[in-house]
């Protein structure tokens, strides 16, 4: 992929003037949008800002990650996304249409820190839980069929009928994302998958989520605490910042597909990290404490 | 070695074996036997008369004397129980869901439940008694003013207890409230209910004797109350040995369905603390 640049798709950026950065890698229509964001929280009877005016695009079929300290609104913004929580101002579009319409159409998939699997379900059923719940006109064992082949794509043969506690916190994981699939959504939202896991675990989920994404092709935003992670699966970063929350800047990630192990030792990888770095602690000494 | 019965692998069973086999309940076993033993002692040492304690060896006669007796009123008893403790769990339940369904009047309804809990429940005996006479009745209304409260409360807790996140996929998907209360919630509190399910088992078997003391025909309430006026303390130990023995088969009933339907609960070791 040779990184074009096309002034059509514009994914950036509050406030500050389209450069480089603001544009996207590749030119494909664009899949989620953000216009004008502002969602207010009551907090204590008291409505409170989390964010104002955030702008985004997300294009098909690319993988983008948010970054930013904790309560930059990142995951705020995700549950926007997710049709979970309506924004004060501005508009959301998934596919064109508004999140909670894409909700009924069934074109997201939700994955969170903590695999939330149903104890009293094997893998396989939960796996085919959401899928169940969401279409009544499903056949059980259709549902079933379908969540048996997302668990052999996340590398589950064999574990179907083994409940949550008998899983690994990083086989509990893909169970999630399995499960998130079953539903074969366009759009997958991850809020910090793999924040809970161990380093290597992390490493070994990375790559299988990349393999998964360039299998399917789905769109898929991912909200991350750490820097190696958004670079390793990005194809572009947005880094948030806090007080107030906001897209400080939007940064493509050049580093060639398909990424391995190597990718770590890439010159553009190093040079993203870097850059990453440098804009969160920036950001971070910025904010008032 | 003395042969008890055949195993079914064909082994012979033998005491030893049995001993074995009794792992759990060993040492409970040993505990309480030392317990009887040093109780025995002191009555025999000090000479205290049977009217205040007895021994237990003259429990145990007493207890196999008035065999009839007993038999008859802990039938009485057990079915004031039986009943009253399902009907506990009923309007337990059903507390809990109104509260959590209706959220507006789960609202005013939650201090009342609660103040009513501080009503002595005892003092109302008289009153139940007063209005629907010496039969069954008043029993399994006064067990269940005492022994719903737990029952509601844990599957309250364990209705809310649900992780946000569960909800919030559930509602990415669609997915109505009353679908997630079915699905997710009433499941997810299933092991919380029985927590309360257990405690409110033996506050039943404390219902029904409270119930048979205020004024009842039969009934083991009914005998020590019986016994008492005279002075027939044997008798009074042996009445509560069965209450006891009631009780204790009561809550393993319910912690035996609790393992047939809530396998997948974290399993509960009143000893082993976390950490």
């Amino acid at each position: 992929m040779s990184p074009s640049v096309s002034s059509a798709t514009i994914s950036n950026v509050v406030g500050s003037e389209p450069d480089e950065t603001a544009l996207s890698t590749h030119a494909t229509p664009a899949h989620i949008v953000a216009r004008g964001l502002a969602v207010d929280f009551k907090v204590e009877g008291r409505r409170q800002r989390v964010f104002n005016d955030i702008n985004l695009t997300v294009p098909k079929g690319s993988f983008v990650s948010l970054i930013g300290p904790s309560g930059c609104g990142k995951s705020t913004l995700l549950k926007v996304m997710a049709g979970l929580i309506t924004p004060t101002e501005g508009e959301m579009r998934v596919a064109g249409i508004t999140p909670q319409q894409a909700v009924k159409r069934r074109l997201i998939g939700l994955v969170f820190q903590d695999a939330t699997l149903l104890p009293w379900k094997n893998a396989l059923e939960n796996a085919a839980f959401l899928l169940l719940s969401a279409d009544e006109s499903i056949k059980r064992g259709e549902a079933m069929d379908r969540a048996a082949s997302m668990l052999r794509l996340v590398d589950l043969a064999g574990a179907e009928k083994k409940m949550p506690t008998q899983l690994s916190g990083g086989m509990r994981q893909r169970v999630a994302i399995a499960r998130a699939l079953t539903l074969d959504p366009e759009v997958l939202l991850m809020d910090e998958p793999f924040g809970a896991l161990d380093a290597i675990t992390r490493e070994e989920m990375s790559s299988g989520l990349l393999d998964i994404w360039e299998r399917t092709h789905k769109t898929v935003v991912f909200v991350t605490h750490s820097i190696d992670e958004a670079v390793f699966l990005s194809r572009e970063v947005h880094v948030m910042g806090a007080s107030p929350a906001r897209i400080i800047e939007t940064l493509p990630i050049g580093v060639p597909h398909p990424r391995t192990e190597e990718s770590y030792a890439d010159p553009a990888f190093m040079s993203a990290e870097s850059r990453l770095r440098g804009l969160l602690i920036e950001g971070h000494r910025r904010s008032p404490k | 070695m003395m042969h008890l019965k055949t195993s079914a692998s064909g082994e012979p069973m033998t005491l030893a074996r049995l001993w074995q086999r009794l792992d759990r309940i060993r040492s409970p076993l040993i505990l309480a036997g030392g317990v009887v033993l040093f109780w025995e002692a002191v009555i025999r040492l000090f000479k205290v008369p049977t009217f205040v304690l007895p021994a237990p060896t003259v429990i145990v006669t007493a207890l196999v004397a008035h065999r009839r007796e007993l038999a008859i009123a802990t039938q009485a008893t057990a079915l004031e129980v039986l009943f009253g403790f399902l009907m506990s769990a009923l309007v337990g339940v059903a507390v809990a869901l109104i509260i959590v369904r209706f959220e507006r009047f789960g609202r005013a309804l939650y201090p009342l439940v609660v103040l009513f809990q501080n009503v002595p429940k005892v003092a109302l005996a008289p009153i139940f008694i007063l209005w629907f006479g010496y039969g069954l009745a008043p029993k399994i209304l006064l067990i269940v003013v005492i022994a719903f409260f737990p029952i509601a409360i844990d599957m309250l807790a364990g209705l809310q207890s649900v992780e946000p996140s569960f909800v919030s996929l559930m509602r990415s998907v669609g997915a109505s409230q009353s679908k997630i209360m079915l699905k997710v919630r009433i499941p997810h509190s299933l092991p919380h209910l029985f927590a309360g399910l257990k405690v409110a088992v033996t506050f039943s078997v404390i219902g029904a004797i409270v119930g048979e003391f205020a004024g009842a025909t039969k009934g083991l309430g009914y005998l020590i109350e019986f016994a008492s006026t005279q002075l027939d303390t044997p008798q009074i130990f042996a009445a509560l040995l069965v209450v006891s023995v009631l009780g204790l088969a009561f809550y393993y009933v319910v912690e035996y369905v609790e393992r047939w339907l809530v396998p997948w609960a974290p399993k509960f070791d009143p000893v082993h603390t976390a950490g």
